[in-house]
């Protein structure tokens, strides 16, 4: 390790509803590798959207190089040499790999573009980085884990001098994982500052100098790897918080009935023959790597997208699911991975969003009934423990766990029979997901079907009864909770692939 | 200004709609000073007569605004609502009733029009309104051979409906409007039809997901604004009874700016009928005050047009404060 490159001290940052980062400190020194860490929610994404000029700070002070320094977008970070290679590709997938690593700078040749020089520089970034991918190719022609060493290709031709990974390796089979990190390593060789984002205490051990671990927002310590065990990293991020215990077997009663049976659904690249049956009281959980689409289906099942075939069972009736209309009218629900984008109306309140599919329930006459609104609402509020002013608030205040709850409510109050819960969790504050479980844990003792899509094997293996496994748009097995391991997961979810 | 803003009356009331108020009564006593015709009851009542057909524009356009969309084609479409009708009551001796009918009909027809192609097409709002809004004046022109038309003098047999407008000199229309305001109030927020289409304004894709069925309520929101695009009609006439075919454009941007000033927002989600009331009363003053202060037409355009600009620039500001 060289001298110190990167110093964030004292970070602060604020959103409506949510005090994101409190007081945040990390150090980053030339020729490391720096795992950050910590829980989903815990702030490691806007700590470094703070850093690369994304967000501005409330407060704290940035150095860099010797210099204190405030980029105010991307553009300035990457000047002076901080690049982020996100986990959601930004990638324009009609054009070239070369095009695209040279987008916004592209090379010029009078008034027009030098593509064969564009082409000419990417292959000696390749070539730097030892990967084999021709720069003429087509960008959506690559697998995601080529695209993912596109994004790297691209972060080094900034000259970059401190590289972020967010969760690089959430999209790669275990082969490309490798190859990744040999070129984590060639980049540490080259005096590199290298920031690495992960949810995986294994590659932590394998690839990291030293951890720096966050929770709720807050600086919870930097340790240095070799020094550490898994375990305590472990403490350092859940902290006080107690998770619902994992399940070591099925909760599902012996001969519980099949409440959704789906046979042989298609609908597009992402679902291809896919089939399985949800049993009452059943939380099914749906594994597998970034697009390996999980959502898809659910979204096929819901209505969401057109399908080209397949056949959807509801408590052994075919029904023909056309529409969300359709299939809320069966009593699926969905929960949505993008909350704010598919799921709640955020300019309205906690009481309209609540009612929003089962308005029709609360009409006297042509009139919407508010207070019997305000009433049901009020009612999951207090159940769910939703922390809101109350049912009058903009669920644009809500933080996002209560955005959550808010959305369950809607489907609680459809009372559905089967809830499709996507990425459930997904950033929301620790002491909040514990809550979500509790409810998903109460809802299937309930008798209600639950199929969870989450990309968090811990979360995977805490909550599911049954395992189905997906890869490529298939479905690559199928486990029983007491047979599932991280490994026999990982295997099935890059079946495919390699 | 912090106790100014949550004093309880301005919070139940809303501090927008206060200032609005305060700028209607600075514009009308600054008119007052430079032209003291202003305060001669006749200017009030041809001020009130701007106001009612125009209110009904933007009242429609406010729900069509709530979805998130445009409407560019209100003022030519209710031309030719004008013009439709005017005919079969000048050329064909259609009784004034159905007359009337047929003019609420062209607006909804123009309205159905526009919904089925924004909602089940997914064309854009833009494109469409702008193309209704030729084959509007086109319409028009064909159906009256490109002349215009004389609705009948109130002393005729046919003039009761100039009654709509004014009697005597009480301003029936004012009443009318404010009448059917509270009904669109009404609807806006206390039905199924308003939740939906300002939600669906506001997030389109959620309120779709929750199972509602978004295009139909989407394109009620056009409905709705042709019938009143009808209704505006039926008053234009009435206070001014003559119509030409090719125009009624500037009464598009008129009613938007009316709309937006009251606080309906562009970007779709939020809308405020008493808003749009207010709008509208400041933007019949001003077409008034511009002619009172000797200006001609073509300043009337002008400043509209730069009061849009300024309206939708306050929206945009206010939500990027927001965010």
């Amino acid at each position: 390790m060289g001298e110190v490159i990167l110093t964030m001290k004292g970070i602060d940052k604020s959103f409506p509803g949510v005090h994101a980062l409190d007081h945040v400190d990390l150090e980053v020194r030339r020729g490391e590798v720096h795992a950050l860490m910590g829980e989903n929610g815990a702030g490691k994404s806007t700590l470094m959207k703070v850093l690369t000029g994304i967000y501005t700070k409330d407060e704290g002070t940035i150095t860099f190089e010797g210099k204190e320094v405030e980029f105010h977008n991307t553009r300035e970070a990457q000047d002076a040499g901080i690049v982020i290679v996100h986990q959601e590709l930004n990638m324009l997938g009609h054009l070239t790999v070369a095009q695209n690593i040279f987008f916004g700078r592209e090379f010029k040749k009078g008034i027009g573009i030098d593509d064969r020089k564009m082409n000419e520089e990417a292959a000696k970034l390749f070539e730097r980085l030892n990967i084999d991918i021709d720069p003429t190719t087509t960008m959506s022609d690559l697998t995601v884990g080529k695209q993912q060493m596109c994004e790297i290709a691209k972060a080094i031709s900034h000259e970059a001098k401190v590289i972020i990974f967010d969760e690089p390796s959430a999209a790669l089979t275990e082969a490309e994982i490798e190859e990744l990190f040999k070129i984590i390593r060639d980049l540490r060789a080259q005096n590199l500052g290298i920031i690495y984002i992960s949810h995986r205490m294994d590659e932590i051990k394998v690839i990291t100098d030293r951890v720096t671990v966050m929770r709720d927002g807050a600086y919870v310590g930097t340790l240095i790897t070799e020094d550490c065990t898994k375990n305590d990293i472990i403490n350092m991020m859940v902290g006080r918080v107690i998770y619902e215990d994992p399940k070591t077997h099925s909760m599902v009663p012996e001969g519980a009935p099949v409440v959704l049976k789906v046979e042989n659904l298609n609908a597009g690249k992402m679902v291809q023959n896919v089939s399985f049956e949800l049993h009452k009281g059943e939380i099914l959980g749906f594994s597998g790597l970034m697009g390996a689409g999980r959502t898809e289906t659910a979204r096929a099942i819901f209505g969401a997208d057109p399908k080209q075939s397949g056949d959807i069972y509801m408590n052994g009736e075919k029904v023909t699911i056309n529409t969300p209309q359709d299939a809320v009218n069966h009593g699926i629900g969905y929960l949505s991975e993008d909350r704010k984008r598919f799921g709640i109306v955020v300019q309205k309140s906690v009481a309209e969003n609540t009612t929003l599919a089962t308005l029709k329930e609360y009409l006297s006459g042509i009139f919407i009934n508010k207070r019997k609104e305000e009433k049901v609402a009020q009612e999951f509020v207090d159940s769910l423990a939703t922390k809101t002013p109350g049912v009058d608030q903009l669920v644009v205040n809500l933080s996002g766990g209560n955005q959550q709850k808010v959305v369950i409510a809607k489907w609680l109050c459809r009372n559905s029979d089967v809830l499709i819960f996507d990425e459930p969790t997904r950033g929301i504050d620790v002491g909040a997901k514990n809550e979500i479980y509790k409810l998903m844990n109460k809802l299937a003792a309930e008798g209600k079907a639950i199929i969870m899509i989450s990309s968090e094997m811990t979360e995977i293996l805490r909550m599911s009864d049954r395992i189905v496994v997906m890869c490529e748009g298939k479905i690559t097995g199928e486990l029983d909770i007491a047979e599932a391991t991280q490994e026999n997961i990982m295997n099935l979810a890059t079946r495919e692939i390699s | 200004m912090e106790a100014l803003k949550n004093n309880p009356f301005v919070k139940k009331v809303g501090l927008n709609r206060i200032l609005l108020v305060c700028v209607l009564i600075v514009m009308y006593v600054l008119f007052a000073l430079f032209s003291p015709t202003f305060l001669s009851y006749s200017r009030i009542l041809s001020i009130l007569n701007y106001a009612c057909f125009l209110g009904f524009l933007s009242l429609g356009v406010t729900f069509v605004i709530a979805t998130g969309g445009i409407d560019f084609s209100i003022g030519p479409v209710m031309f030719c609502c004008a013009l439709i009708s005017g005919y079969c009551l000048m050329s064909y001796g259609v009784p004034m009733v159905p007359v009337m009918l047929i003019s609420i009909l062209v607006g909804l027809c123009f309205g159905i029009f526009n919904g089925y192609l924004v909602a089940y097409w997914s064309i854009p709002p833009f494109i469409v309104s702008m193309a209704s809004m030729n084959i509007s004046k086109g319409l028009a022109s064909v159906f009256t051979k490109t002349q215009s038309v004389s609705w009948p003098q109130s002393t005729s047999e046919q003039g009761w409906y100039r009654y709509l407008v004014k009697v005597g000199n009480i301003p029936v229309g004012l009443f009318i409007f404010l009448g059917i305001a509270i009904i669109c109030a009404i609807i806006l927020n206390k039905t199924k039809i308003g939740r939906y289409i300002l939600c669906l304004g506001s997030n389109m894709e959620a309120v779709r997901l929750s199972g509602v069925n978004v295009k139909k309520w989407q394109m009620t929101a056009y409905i709705i604004c042709g019938t009143l695009v009808g209704i505006a009609a039926i008053f234009f006439v009435s206070a001014y009874t003559t119509v030409q075919p090719g125009y009624g454009d500037q009464y598009n941007n008129e009613a938007i700016a009316g709309c937006v000033m009251g606080g309906t927002s562009m970007a779709g989600g939020l809308a405020s009928v008493s808003g749009t009331v207010i709008g509208v009363f400041i933007i019949a003053l001003l077409q008034e005050g511009i002619l009172a202060l000797g200006m001609n037409k073509n300043y009337q355009l002008i400043i509209t047009g730069i009061i849009v600009i300024a309206a939708v620039y306050f929206d945009v500001l206010g939500r990027r404060r927001k965010n």
